[in-house]
């Protein structure tokens, strides 16, 4: 502070020095300035504990906080109650003991895993792996079908064909019933 | 695994604390760290957990394990039958799992034999190196450099590779 009014103080001088034709200096303390310099001088208040107060110059950290503390909200707006609840789960339901499987017993499908969330999707929401093996053999076996009819076909009709003794490649012609032998007058008849 | 282990398998060594002998009158910091440890932390957590296992205990459920039933083989599927291969692929992802912890496991024994004997580890760990150094040239031979679509298939068709060249290398041992 007693710094910045000396400033002040020689700034106003050299200005009043070097411009003694401006209009500035018959304006007064201090020139072209609207509001003009403070006309008494303070003395200047040291806090006992922090020392200066300053005015730190330093880029806005608002939008920083503000994007940070939004993150943090919205992480634990779900975040508190998964781990709250996923808490409670292990306290008070807790995990699966291994156990052998008894004789003509046959678990289901989600009783093969430990934790009661897994089982609980697995009961609710996956199918069973016995299912899924058993439908891509399915659909192998059809696929596999198909694929051997269609070889089939193209042999079948290629000897046919060629044979002529089965029921395919069969063209109508002519009833035998209407062709008559009877000798002609001309020889191309 | 912590409390309960096999013992045969992982031995513990012998323990070495010697008896105590203090040289001077002053007490052992250790007894009072120790009381403080087991006042401070041991108790609190035995009783969080014994709380917790009082609320299991309430109500005990059970999780297996998958038991498969062995499948034919892919050597003895037919050609074209398509099931056959299916079952014996799936089967043979299975046993490769297998295979692999098998590996892991036998590595695990060997590393555990070596932090145990420390630097004389190449003379006391031999049994155990000479079966790690045997079930990975094996699990090498059998499964290595199938490529990113490995299959039953292209493992059978490896295996043949190498009956032929043992075949061949045979042939040219009897020759020579």
């Amino acid at each position: 502070m007693a710094a910045m009014s000396l400033l002040q103080r020689a700034s106003v001088t050299a200005l009043a020095a070097l411009s003694g034709r401006h209009p500035g200096t018959r304006l007064g303390f201090g020139g072209f300035l609207v509001r003009g310099f403070p006309k008494t001088a303070a003395p200047v208040r040291h806090s006992g504990n922090h020392g200066k107060r300053l005015f730190v110059i330093k880029p806005s950290g608002f939008y920083d906080k503000r994007f940070l503390s939004l993150l943090r909200f919205y992480i634990l707006l779900t975040g508190i109650p998964v781990v709250i609840g996923i808490t409670l789960i292990n306290v008070f339901i807790g995990e699966a003991e291994l156990a052998e499987i008894p004789e003509g017993y046959i678990p289901e499908h989600w009783e093969y895993y430990k934790h009661p969330i897994s089982r609980w999707i697995a009961r609710n929401f996956y199918e069973c792996p016995e299912k899924h093996y058993e439908k891509t053999m399915a659909v192998l076996d059809i696929e596999a079908e198909k694929a051997d009819l269609r070889l089939k076909e193209l042999e079948v009709r290629a000897l046919m064909r060629a044979r002529g003794d089965g029921p395919w490649y069969q063209y109508p012609t002519v009833d035998k019933a209407l062709i008559s032998h009877s000798p002609k007058a001309t020889p191309d008849n | 695994m912590p409390d309960n282990w096999d013992k045969d398998v992982y031995p513990e060594p012998p323990r070495r604390t010697p008896a105590p002998s203090p040289q001077t009158s002053l007490p052992n910091p250790i007894t009072y760290l120790s009381k403080a440890f087991d006042l401070l932390v041991d108790r609190p957590v035995t009783l969080v957990r014994d709380f917790i296992d009082r609320q299991h205990a309430k109500n005990r459920f059970y999780y297996y394990h998958r038991q498969f039933r062995r499948v034919p083989d892919i050597t003895e599927c037919t050609e074209k039958d398509v099931l056959c291969m299916y079952e014996a692929e799936m089967q043979w992802q299975r046993d490769y799992k297998v295979d692999q912890e098998i590996v892991n496991i036998i590595q695990e024994r060997m590393k555990a034999c070596q932090q145990r004997e420390g630097d004389s580890y190449q003379q006391n760990c031999a049994q155990e190196l000479e079966q790690f150094t045997q079930v990975s040239k094996a699990y090498q031979d059998r499964y290595h450099d199938l490529g990113a679509h490995y299959s039953a298939r292209k493992c059978l068709a490896k295996q043949k590779q190498r009956m032929l060249k043992e075949r061949k290398a045979a042939k040219e041992a009897a020759a020579a």
